[in-house]
């Protein structure tokens, strides 16, 4: 239940800052792509920047989480799907101009071709999940299943 | 509705933002942010699925609503409606931008489900936490993107 509202809250928290930066935007990640602005790629850069050092420590400390455990990061080593997979998924981000949290914002900012959009990565996910033959994955790197190094 | 936001939010906001909404979810729930992961939670649910991670389909909902809060509650009212994919309209009719979208996106869900995770996932909550699997993910989807772009660039006689 808390977990409920916790996911809500992040996930509004999420949506109102990929629309701030109008992430939802097929121009902006255009322009990004095109390597016509750096905006973007400084946008992920200092998301990155800000949260590898804390969640370092965070890790270091055995910081202890109130609903989830001992924290634990997954590193795991590249595989085959990896590199299958992020090849596709580029390609198809490239053509679509958007990838699958934007999609809901460009929806929720009135751009009927968000459905479109949305609609297109819930197929692909499935065409996916039956291809595996498994159960839902978790995406998200949250590949724990995989080997992990020290 | 409110004229409170500017038109684009920098990035040096944006992005550190970001980054504390992931230490957020790991001090918490010990959990990554991403989102491809909540397509599969919500279609789970959508399908009556066993296991379902019911969390991950408020946080879904709630991309929608905080999306909705900044471009319809907190900006000066636009379109009530439009297409989206301004520069694509501009350089193809509707006709072939419906199927371009829809493509484009199924390719890249699949992608997303193959390399088990997407542009936040692995770009962002994987790279931090310095797994060399996210790491060759985001690499590869970043240059893959460019050259997709810069083709399109090239197929289309520059006009996008």
């Amino acid at each position: 239940m808390r977990m409920n509202t916790i996911g809500l809250t992040i996930g509004i928290l999420f949506g109102a800052l990929l629309a701030g930066a109008q992430l939802h935007e097929y121009d902006t990640i255009h322009a990004m792509l095109r390597l016509q602005e750096a905006d973007i790629y400084f946008l992920m850069a200092s998301a990155i920047a800000v949260s590898a050092p804390l969640l370092w420590l965070l890790e270091r400390r055995n910081h202890q989480t109130p609903l989830g455990g001992r924290i634990s990061l997954s590193r795991s080593m590249p595989q085959r799907h990896h590199v299958k997979g992020g090849a596709l998924f580029g390609v198809g981000w490239a053509i679509a101009g958007t990838c699958p949290a934007p999609a809901l914002v460009m929806l929720s900012s009135g751009a009927f071709l968000g459905v479109i959009a949305m609609a297109g990565i819930f197929l692909g996910l499935h065409l996916n999940t039956t291809r595996a033959n498994q159960a839902a994955p978790s995406g998200d790197g949250e590949h724990r299943e995989l080997v992990t190094v020290a | 509705m409110f004229d409170l936001l500017p038109a684009r939010i920098p990035w040096y906001v944006v992005g550190p933002g970001l980054g504390l909404l992931i230490v957020a979810l790991f001090a918490i729930a010990n959990q990554p942010l991403g989102a491809s992961g909540a397509y599969i939670q919500t279609s789970g649910l959508l399908r009556r699925g066993r296991d379902v991670a019911v969390w991950r389909v408020w946080y879904f909902a709630g991309m929608i609503g905080g999306g909705l809060l900044v471009t319809r509650v907190l900006t000066a009212d636009g379109p009530g409606v439009r297409s989206g994919y301004d520069s694509l309209r501009d350089a193809f009719p509707l006709w072939a931008v419906v199927p371009l979208v829809f493509g484009g996106a199924t390719i890249l869900g699949y992608g997303a489900g193959l390399a088990g995770g997407c542009t936040s996932g692995h770009g962002l909550c994987g790279t931090a936490q310095r797994s060399p699997a996210s790491a060759t993910v985001t690499l590869t989807f970043l240059s893959t993107a460019i050259a997709t772009t810069f083709a399109l660039h090239v197929a289309t006689g520059g006009s996008l």
